[in-house]
Parts: C-alpha cells; structure tokens; sequence
C-alpha cells in the first residue's frame, strides 16, 4: 500500500492551502462585492474588472505568475504561499459573485423597512440584510469549496508537496502508475464527502433560525 | 351481466383499488361505462376522482384490480407488457386540467406528432386529419401558431384535438375547465357537447354542475374513497339518496 | 516600453498555443457532450445497475480534479502497458470530466421540462424514447444551454492543466518563451490576457443567454 501512503502524505498540505485560500477569499470577497454594488463608477468598474480577470484567466496561470513572475526586490514567493494568495484571490472574486447572488436575493422588502427606520446603510447591511444573504449563500459558498478542494491540485505544478506532487512522483518512480492515480481520485471525492455533509448541516440549522 | 351486456361496455373497471404506502385512496371500485354513454363524476376534493380516472388510461398504476378498455384489458396482479398498456392508452384520450401542450411545437404539430409516432401515419395524412380537427373544434386559423400564444381556453381545444387524432374510443377529461375562467370554459364545454352529441363515449371529472346536469347521461358520486351514488345524471341531482350526496350538491350549486 | 515589442514577437507563437487550446476545447466538447447526455439519461433508468453504475461515474468524475484524469492518462496508462500520446491523453480527460459534468447539467435541463407533457405523451400511447427525442430532449436541452456554454469555457480554461502532460498549449507556450527569456511577468501575463480576451466575453454572452433564458421560462408558466 505504497501507493496509498504517497497519497495520504500530501493531504495535509492540500487541506492547508484550501482552507487557508479559502479564508482568504471569504473575507477579500466582502470589500470586493460592495465594491461591485457600489453606485460609485470609480468604485464599480475597477471590481468588475478584477473579479473578471481573476476568474477568467485559469488558475495554473495566477500560480505561475506570481511564483515565477513576481519578485520583490530580491524576494520571490515560496511556492506554499504563492498558491494561497493566487487561489486566495480567485476565491475572493467567485465569493463576491455569490455573496452578490445573496444580497439580491434578500427582499427588497428588508432595505427599505430597515431604511425607513431610520437605520444607516453600513448597519442595514452588517445586521439586516449581510446575515440573510450569508445564509442563503451557503450552498453555493460550500459548492465552491469543494470546486476550491480540487483546484488545490493546480498547486503541485509550481512545487507545493500536496496530493498530486506525491502521486506523481510514486508514478513516475516505480510501475503501477494507474493505480496511484485511481487512489488520488478517489481521495479527493472521499474528502469532499465531510464538506457536502457538513454544508447541508449548516443551511439546514440556519434555516430553523428565521422563519421563512 | 350478460354477455351482450357486457359486450356494449367501452369501459370496465372490477374491484380496482390504489394505495399511496400505506394511505388507500379508493378500494374496490367497480364500475361499467357503456358505448356512447357520457358519465361525469363529481365529489369534494380528495375524493379520488382524478385518481380513478387516472388509473383508466394506466396513468397511475392500481394496486388491485382490473381495468378494460375498449377490449385491452390488465389486471393490477400482472403488469401488462409495454406495448399491451400502450394500445390501452390509444382507447383511451385523455385532456388534462392543464392542458399539457408541447410549446415547442406549434398547433398543428401538437395534434400530428401522435398521429405520425403512435399510429404511423404519413406526415401529410396525419397534418389533414388535424387541420380537420381543428376546424372541428373551431380553431381553423390557429394551425400555424404556436401554444404560448393562444388563451386558456383555445389550448384545452386544441389539447381535445391532439387526443381525438389519434382516433380514441373513450375520451377522458381530467377536470377540463378548472384551470379556465367561467366565460372561457364555456367555449370548451360546447365543444365536449358537440362531441357528446356525436356519440363519444365519454368520462369527465368535473365541477361543473350544470355541464354534469345538462349533458351527462350518467352522474357517478364519489366521496371519501368510495362511490357513494350513481346514476341517471338528472335523477340524482334532483333527488339525492345519499345524505353525503345531498351536502354536497348544496354546497355546490347554491354557489 | 520594450515589453510591448517584446509581445509582439511572441505573438504568434502564442496565438498558436491558443489555437490549440481552443482545439483540445472542441474536441473534449464533441466527446463530453454526447456521453453527458446519454449520462444524463442512464441516471434516470429504470435498471438499478445502470443507474448505480452511473451514478458513481458521474460521482467519480465530477469529484476527481481534472489535473488528475490528465495526468492518470499520460503518466498512469503505461504501466498498463497502453501508452497514449499527451493529445489524446488531453481530450480524452477532458471529455470525460466533461461528460461527468454535463450529464448533471443535462439531467437538470430534462427536469425542468413540465412532468405534464410526458403524462400527456403516455396518454397518447408514445413510446418512452419518443416522448425523450421529440418532446422532453429539445426542450431540456434549450434549458441547460446557458449552463453548458458556462462549462465550456471552464473547459477552455482547463486545457491550461494541460501544461502537465506536455501539450504545446497557450501556457506551455508562454511558459518555454519565459524560460529562455527569463521575462516570466511580460509573457505570462500577456497568456494570462489572451486567456481573458477569450473568456471575459464568452462569460458575458454566457449571462445574457441565461438572462434571456430565466425570461422565457418565466413566461412559459
């Protein structure tokens, strides 16, 4: 079970960078959806602009550029921290895309009641509207983690020790290369089971919590 | 039942039951529909109606019992082979409370698609057929539109076009006109008029009373999973035997 | 401004990768699609083995990244003794974590379509593959078109993995320029460009369509 073990040893590094990416991302993603909903142009288009390059150049490149293409002086990105911030940044810009699907789909109904209180806006959305929205963006937030688990691979190409790096290896080193990679694949599905399990749990104590 | 007797019944149904798991819908319904006779069936809601006339045309499948049609017959204990339930199906037609058109097809295809699938009909023969029906139903114009763009009332007429193409001996109509506002189910009520005057044999769950009234032969009362009363439509709208039947009828056409 | 001129020279041997990758998004597309559907089909059957055996192939296709398939095709093949050339190995992948994809994107698209109009197919006596190819398939597949053309281009961007098994793609292509220039930022970049120049409209077409699409599901009912 040679095989097996090349593959387990790179789950905690593959489970690091998505988590850590992921982080990065749900919190990056809130300036940048109130950005995108801005009524300011200045503020607005430059999001847009970002969120859409972020997503529609692949994520192999973001790695590669900013490991092999940035350096600082004489500083270079290590890999580990050069995949967090590319997927980090990724994850931000499809986060403020879903959480901007929640916030519409909070009723209008809820900002002008708020308003008409009197509230002011930053409140209406940290109180009212932003907890709403959170929660009808769990789904799709747990989704994109899961999506963000695999991508985690892209991570072997610019040399961070996860799954893939060992797999490959174990292939390339001895024979049952095909083997190794049927164990791969089946790991990955295998942890995102947790994650879906896990997100119907949450939407589903949530929901409890406000009555519609 | 004699043997002529029995040879004159389009429909048949002997000790036909349906569960959902553990809830019974109806047990034991037995009941005969006679060539050219018009029955309509009424009841309060939950009844089963809709149930039972689904379970005709196999629609839904009974959990007892034995259903023919128009000399196909299958019994609940032995599911009949595909092609056995399916030249049961081409006895029977069957209009349904939403109409059920195919939007991606305009009008005229709606009507042909079963005569050239099912019956194997050439595509010319079967659009003649149709453009026919359509005028018979009175909608002559409409061959080349498309079903989103006709009323309510205009679909169900061409939904009773579409299943009269394919030369049905028993026409079914699960609730025709509830979806309908009143004016506009009238047009669809003449329509099964006419065709009650032709001499269709036909089966109508409805709540239209007056249709129940003036143009059924037969009434079939159902209540709580059984039928409670039935027959001569006009005798037993005027006199009742059933309490139920009697509580009923005031609710409903006092309204 | 010398990384302008620079752009300029690699220009074409970009724009050649790039015409590969959209190549390889093609042909993974005319394998996935038609494998999807039947996927798609298979999941709903009646036969519980097919629908088990189904279901756990799309499950396995869907939950595997797709660096893995590439790789488990070029590198994990030959120890079967069965050694394909990293094109194949490319669409080969890829249509097949296409197919995973799609046949969800389908089965959905076949949902949607009203249960009403297979009740009235049956009642008129059509068989259950007429009703599938005339009635339920035209209609769920306008359904899910704004879904499936979503998925293309995160297929085009997928032949970037491809980098791995040595396809002289768009990002192969940058990435060789960039190792004997040393001018990484400058041609990655400019691949990073080409790559959004394709997928930023694309996206955009994308969301109309399925705007357009809400619209007319909207009215139909």
């Amino acid at each position: 079970m040679e095989a097996l073990n090349a593959v387990l040893v790179g789950v905690p590094l593959t489970l690091l960078v998505t988590a850590a990416a992921f982080a990065m991302g749900a919190v990056l993603g809130v300036p940048l959806v109130v950005g995108l909903r801005s009524e300011r142009a200045l503020a607005r288009i430059p999001c847009r602009f970002l969120v859409d390059l972020l997503r529609g150049v692949p994520a192999i490149v973001w790695l590669f550029v900013i490991y092999f293409g940035v350096s600082i002086g004489a500083y270079r990105f290590a890999a580990v921290p050069a995949a967090i911030i590319g997927l980090g940044a990724i994850s931000a810009a499809y986060l403020a895309e879903i959480y901007r699907g929640g916030i519409s789909s909070v009723h209008a109904g809820q900002w002008e009641a708020a308003q008409a209180l009197g509230v002011d806006g930053r409140t209406v959305f940290s109180r009212i509207v932003g907890p709403q929205a959170l929660r009808v963006s769990i789904p799709s937030m747990a989704s994109y983690l899961i999506s963000l688990l695999k991508d985690s691979s892209i991570a072997s190409t610019i040399g961070v020790t996860e799954i893939v790096f060992y797999t490959t290896q174990d292939a390339r080193s001895g024979g049952g290369g095909l083997t190794v990679y049927i164990i791969a694949a089946i790991t990955y599905t295998v942890l995102s089971i947790p994650l879906g399990l896990a997100s119907r749990a949450l939407y589903d104590s949530l929901r409890k919590k406000v009555s519609r | 039942m004699t043997s002529s007797q029995a040879a004159q019944n389009m429909v048949s149904l002997r000790g036909v039951s349906k569960k959902f798991g553990e809830k019974t819908i109806f047990s034991d319904i037995d009941l005969d529909v006679k060539t050219g006779e018009v029955m309509a069936v009424i009841g309060p809601s939950g009844a089963g109606k809709s149930t039972l006339l689904r379970c005709i045309n196999l629609l839904e499948q009974p959990t007892a019992g034995r259903i023919t049609v128009g000399g196909h017959t299958i019994d609940a204990g032995k599911p009949g082979s595909r092609s056995e339930v399916q030249a049961l199906r081409r006895s029977a037609g069957m209009v349904f409370q939403h109409f059920n058109l195919f939007p991606h097809m305009n009008v005229l295809q709606n009507i042909s698609f079963a005569q050239v699938r099912v019956l194997g009909r050439s595509r010319t023969e079967a659009d003649k057929r149709s453009a026919e029906l359509l005028d018979r139903v009175g909608l002559a114009d409409f061959a080349n539109a498309y079903p989103s763009r006709c009323s309510g009332g205009q679909q169900q007429r061409i939904a009773i076009a579409r299943a009269l193409a394919v030369d049905p001996e028993v026409m079914l109509f699960d609730e025709p006109t509830s979806a309908l506002d009143p004016e506009v189910g009238l047009e669809v009520l003449a329509v099964m008029q006419e065709l009650a005057s032709a001499g269709m044999t036909m089966i109508i769950v409805t709540h239209e009373m007056s249709f129940a009234r003036d143009v059924s032969d037969t009434l079939v009362v159902m209540a709580d999973g059984r039928i409670i009363e039935q027959g001569d439509a006009r005798a037993v709208m005027a006199n009742p035997t059933h309490e139920r039947t009697r509580t009923f009828l005031r609710a409903v056409v006092d309204r | 401004m010398s990384f302008l001129t620079n752009w300029a020279d690699w220009m074409p041997t970009l724009l050649k990768g790039l015409l590969l990758s959209i190549e390889i998004t093609a042909a993974s597309l005319a394998i996935g699609l038609p494998l999807g559907l039947l996927l798609a089909v298979a999941t709903s059957s009646p036969v519980k083995a097919v629908r088990w055996l189904c279901i756990a192939l799309v499950e396995v296709g869907r939950g595997a990244p797709a660096l893995v398939v590439l790789q488990l095709f070029y590198f994990g093949l030959p120890s079967t003794g069965l050694t394909v050339s990293s094109f194949v190995s490319a669409f080969c992948a890829l249509g097949l974590t296409t197919a995973a994809f799609t046949s969800e994107i389908l089965r959905a698209g076949l949902q949607a379509v009203p249960a009403g109009e297979t009740e009235a197919c049956a009642a008129l006596g059509v068989t259950r593959m007429d009703t599938l190819r005339f009635v339920v398939a035209p209609q769920g597949l306008r359904i899910a078109l704004p879904a499936l053309m979503g998925f293309a281009v995160l297929i085009f961007q997928a032949t970037s993995l491809c980098f791995t098994i040595a396809v002289p793609e768009l990002l192969s292509q940058a990435y060789s320029i960039g190792s004997s220039t040393f001018q990484y930022l400058s041609v990655l970049s400019l691949a990073g460009l080409l790559y959004a120049a394709i997928t930023v409209p694309a996206s955009w077409l994308v969301a109309r369509a399925d705007r357009r699409m809400s619209r007319h599901l909207a009215h139909a009912t």
